[in-house]
């Protein structure tokens, strides 16, 4: 089922800290990973992974730098800094505190 | 395949500020957008369908430029009122040494004291503003609007208004002479984009004269202002320069 643009767009950064808190990875590795651990669900337009990194780098968040890959091709790894790692926590608190009452709300509602 | 078409598309509609930094932006993407191609291609399909699945994959280069733009948008901001700071402060600089350097060699030829003239420094001021205005508010408009030469008037004519307010309120008896050297400096810069030769040195004089047939001599005791007139042209000039120098200075913003 596709999801709704905007609820992608919010999310985003969130599963870029997720992902990036467990190795460093460069942008297509970021989009295989979320497609593979949401089974191809988690679809969204590739390139507007990489305003929302530069977002993030600019904030602090992450470091970057070129590494030769696996394929002797150059890619722009990124990693979190120390400020990404607590970003990282915070926002995942904040997204399983919101989806709780989120719920919540639909459970009340269904019954 | 048009990789390059797309990455070249974002990179052009994505302001990103900087050289470097741009060509890191469209290195990353097309580095994505091979990766994304060859994942394409090992499924099986040929180059027309891979294209196809890649556009539609990465997204619209409008949608993508939009967004690396609004990432950039407040340091584009800070470059482009630091920059602006730097090319009024050396304008301004420029038109205090040429009216100066004017004003001390008429004074030396006509064997007169300039103290009179430093006495009135602080009108003085009022013009050396309003020249920096002139011509910094045209060249501003030909940024804002380059395709559009009357739009690039807005700036000039919305900062003329509002000088004549603030002089007609602080300097009321002397206001004339500002706003017709503001009115100069911004003809001057208009001509200077004509293709003809010393047509702005003619073209500064236009407002003078018309200041000097509404409200007589702008100078007590000079009946039409050669040395203002003087002082202007040249300072058009040195503006040129200026402006060709900041252009030059900051290239990579004016690619």
């Amino acid at each position: 089922m596709p999801f709704d643009r905007e609820l992608l767009k919010g999310s985003i950064a969130l599963l870029i800290l997720k992902l990036l808190s467990e190795r460093d990875m460069y942008g297509y590795e970021i989009i295989q990973e979320s497609l593979r651990r949401s089974q191809d669900a988690f679809e969204f337009k590739e390139g507007t992974l990489y305003p929302a990194l530069h977002q993030l780098h600019k904030r602090g968040y992450l470091h970057s730098e070129w590494r030769t890959g696996k394929n002797g091709k150059q890619r722009k790894y990124y990693g979190l800094t120390p400020g990404g790692r607590k970003a990282a926590r915070r926002s995942e608190q904040e997204w399983l505190s919101f989806t709780k009452v989120v719920n919540a709300i639909l459970a009340k509602a269904k019954a | 395949m048009h990789l390059d078409g797309i990455v070249s598309r974002v990179i052009s509609l994505a302001k990103v500020p900087g050289n470097r930094r741009r060509a890191e932006v469209a290195e990353e993407l097309r580095a994505h957008l091979e990766d994304l191609a060859e994942e394409v291609r090992t499924q099986g399909y040929d180059e027309e369908a891979t294209a196809r699945i890649v556009r539609m994959r990465f997204g619209e280069p409008q949608e993508v430029a939009g967004a690396f733009a609004s990432v950039y948008a407040p340091e584009r901001l800070a470059k482009l009122i630091l920059q602006s700071a730097i090319l009024v402060s050396a304008s301004t600089v420029a038109v205090v040494v040429v009216i100066g350097t004017v004003q001390l060699i008429a004074a030396i030829c006509s064997a007169t004291s300039i103290v009179p003239i430093l006495r009135g420094i602080h009108q003085e001021a009022f013009g050396f503003g309003a020249i920096t205005a002139g011509y910094c508010s045209v060249y501003a408009g030909e940024r804002i609007f380059p395709a559009s030469g009357v739009k690039a008037l807005l700036p000039s004519v919305t900062l003329g208004l509002w000088l004549a307010a603030i002089f007609g309120w602080l300097i009321p008896q002397h206001a004339a002479l500002p706003l017709a050297a503001f009115a100069c400096a911004a003809f001057g810069r208009l001509l200077q984009r004509v293709e003809m030769p010393l047509l702005w040195f003619a073209g500064t004089a236009l407002p003078l004269l018309t200041a000097w047939a509404l409200v007589g001599p702008l100078i007590s005791g000079w009946q039409f202002p050669w040395l203002v007139w003087l002082g202007l042209t040249v300072s058009c000039k040195a503006l040129q320069q200026i402006v060709r120098l900041f252009e030059k200075v900051f290239v990579e913003d004016f690619a």
